[in-house]
């Protein structure tokens, strides 16, 4: 029992680090809550489901193609309802971003219908639901372990991306200071489309696992595991590429034993409550910083 | 006074006169029937709701993204003291008020100390908690069976001998709603002339300025989300006892967009722009829910069409239909790009 939480918790955890990368690359550059994160990681479902079903792709092909599509639309997002915004009061963008969210959920729901579609497993590797490992009456798919080495791999790469790569370098110049990042030659809207189309990337990825892991993909799914790879990004201290992976792996694994042990009725309220009781207790998250100075919100 | 003399009313005044007196005669209109007036009752429920919401994001300039958390604690604290005791709705909503005002305070004092993002975040979390404790706590809600039988609002002079009257119909819904709605526009302008609406005002127009002049930011910032939520229960308190019915479900974030959506459309802080705001985003809901199924479309996809509507306008009119002069100032782009430039959330490490 405890191991098989665990195991669910780090699964699910991975997923949610990824999803709260993306909130936190985003705040970091741009300093919004994109809130219509959670539809990019719908829209990757949905693009792998349709990618899959209608042109009859293999599953290794669509997830990348799918992966790259929701690097398409983060871009696009942010060159129509963002960046105009630019120079607007956080209200605004505010306001915006949650309006793109429930906008991209309708525009699904027009598209791909409202109702919960399973998720053509044919398509999925055949071994994928073989045993890998069993220890202490855990059972350990393949899959568990695709997805692990997944999220690890990407985890890993984005970090060498921002650390490493010229790119990154120009990422973390933006989020410091955009004046001075574009006085020193940086094109600060490219660095900014750059790290939404990342975001949108990964977002798009942990749509399509979880999708063929719960085997379900909805148009409203992305409106709770937006909300609590939210809380994940904050609970790492949003702007922390490193905290929202830690985060988002500690409240996959909190959810996990909070709905074996206390209450699964009150499985999503967990991260809600875990969101609330940081933000008024240690704001700054296990990584960040303070934010003291408000900033104008209007 | 005595009688009225037309010419010396200002403009607005007339206005005013004249969209009450429409408003008084409404039900008795040859083509007003049933479902109309439902409709009606619907638009002033909300136009209730989004003043109050407009405290927030409108006189303080924070985005409240739970809103309907606090209605459903209003709906839910007026139909379960109905419900289990029979409580007077003419003392529930004192009572729905205080309960509203009281979450308002213990959600509030924490959370208004940081920025505005982490507020909107936490207020979305509180409603969504709210929800899943109707959801789950079967014992007290009944759970997603929902509360039916709720008591239709009454008035009672039995204890004086005189006769009982129960609300019963749109009818006298109807007029209770306007007089809900009468009250609470009178209390919003004079919030909005007093000493505490002028704080707001400040803190929303520049909270460094606000308090080199002495303003508690955080004291304040409190007292207005508290009178909103406190608004909010109040039409969730006439929300149960006119709809009789009540289950979690009414309670979803969808109902906060909606109301933010109204607010924005109508002009952020313009209470007049807000009512107008309700009745435009009430009719346009109602007039997709008939439409869109005959499209073949699920009538939750009106959603779409507001969405739009509140990317478009802080696009090409953030400060609403009816914009404060204030309010548009601020929201006009490149307002930031004078200000010192703050140390960014850097991705550290």
């Amino acid at each position: 029992m405890f191991l098989q939480q665990l195991v669910n918790g780090l699964t699910i955890g991975g997923i949610y680090a990824m999803i709260a990368v993306g909130y936190t690359m985003i705040y970091g550059v741009v300093q919004l809550i994109n809130f219509a994160h959670g539809e990019i990681y719908m829209l990757g479902a949905f693009f792998a489901f349709t990618f899959i079903t209608v042109l009859g792709l293999p599953f290794y092909a669509a997830f990348p193609l799918a992966m790259v599509c929701c690097a398409v639309c983060g871009v696009l997002l942010d060159i129509f309802a963002y960046r105009p915004l630019r120079q607007s009061p956080r209200l605004a963008a505010l306001i915006t971003a949650i309006g793109m969210s429930i906008f991209l959920q309708n525009l699904a729901m027009i598209i791909w219908g409202s109702r919960a579609k399973p998720f053509p497993q044919e398509a999925l590797p055949a071994y994928f639901e073989k045993t890998a490992v069993s220890f202490g009456g855990v059972n350990l798919s393949w899959f568990h372990f695709f997805i692990f080495v997944l999220t690890i791999v990407m985890m890993a790469g984005l970090h060498l991306t921002i650390k490493k790569t010229r790119w990154g370098k120009a990422m973390r110049a933006v989020a410091q200071n955009k004046t001075m990042a574009a006085l020193t030659g940086i094109n600060v809207n490219r660095v900014i489309s750059y790290t939404f189309a990342l975001a949108g990337a990964l977002g798009g990825a942990a749509g399509i696992m979880v999708a063929a892991f719960y085997n379900s993909l909805y148009p409203t799914m992305g409106y709770i595991a937006g909300l609590k790879a939210f809380a994940a990004a904050v609970l790492g201290g949003i702007g922390s590429v490193p905290g929202a992976m830690l985060g988002g792996v500690v409240l996959g694994v909190a959810e996990a034993f909070g709905a074996g042990y206390l209450s699964s009725l009150y499985r999503d309220g967990i991260s809600y409550a875990v969101m609330i009781i940081v933000i008024i207790l240690i704001p700054a998250g296990l990584f960040g910083r303070v934010l003291k100075e408000t900033k104008k919100s209007m | 006074m005595g009688k009225l003399e037309l010419q010396k009313l200002t403009r607005g005044a007339k206005i005013r006169i004249g969209l009450l007196i429409f408003a008084l005669i409404l039900p008795f209109l040859p083509f007003v029937t049933d479902y109309l007036l439902h409709i009606a009752i619907l638009v002033l429920l909300y136009m209730i709701l989004a003043l109050g919401l407009n405290i927030v994001p409108g006189f303080n300039g924070l985005l409240d993204l739970g809103y309907v958390g606090f209605y459903g604690i209003g709906a839910y604290t007026s139909g379960l003291l109905t419900y289990h005791f029979g409580l007077s709705y003419w003392v529930i909503i004192p009572l729905a008020f205080m309960n509203g005002a009281i979450w308002g305070i213990l959600l509030g004092a924490p959370t208004l100390r940081l920025t505005g993002d982490y507020f909107a975040i936490v207020t979305f979390g509180f409603s969504e908690l709210v929800v899943l404790f109707l959801t789950n706590e079967i014992w007290l809600t009944r759970g997603p069976l929902g509360l039916p039988g709720i008591d239709v609002v009454s008035i009672d002079l039995t204890l004086f001998g005189g006769p009982k009257w129960e609300f019963i119909g749109e009818l006298p819904y109807y007029y209770l709603a306007i007089v809900m709605v009468l009250i609470t526009v009178f209390v919003m302008y004079r919030i909005q002339d007093s000493r505490l609406g002028r704080a707001w005002f400040a803190i929303r127009d520049d909270e460094v300025a606000a308090v080199s002049c002495g303003i508690n930011l955080l004291a304040y910032k409190v007292i207005a989300f508290a009178i909103s939520a406190a608004f909010g229960a109040v039409g969730g308190s006439f929300f149960a006892r006119w709809m009789t019915f009540l289950s979690p479900d009414m309670f979803k974030f969808w109902e906060s967009f909606l109301i933010l959506c109204m607010i924005v459309l109508g002009g952020m802080g313009n209470i007049w722009g807000v009512m107008i705001g309700a009745v435009i985003l009430v009719s346009l809901s109602e007039v997709l829910r008939e439409l869109l199924p005959l499209l073949g479309l699920p009538a939750d996809v009106r959603f779409l069409a507001f969405g739009l509507i509140m990317v478009l306008m802080m696009r090409f009119r953030p400060a609403g239909m009816l914009p404060i002069a204030a309010v548009a100032a601020q929201m006009r782009a490149g307002r930031t790009k004078r200000r010192k430039s703050k140390p960014a959330m850097g991705i550290k490490k």
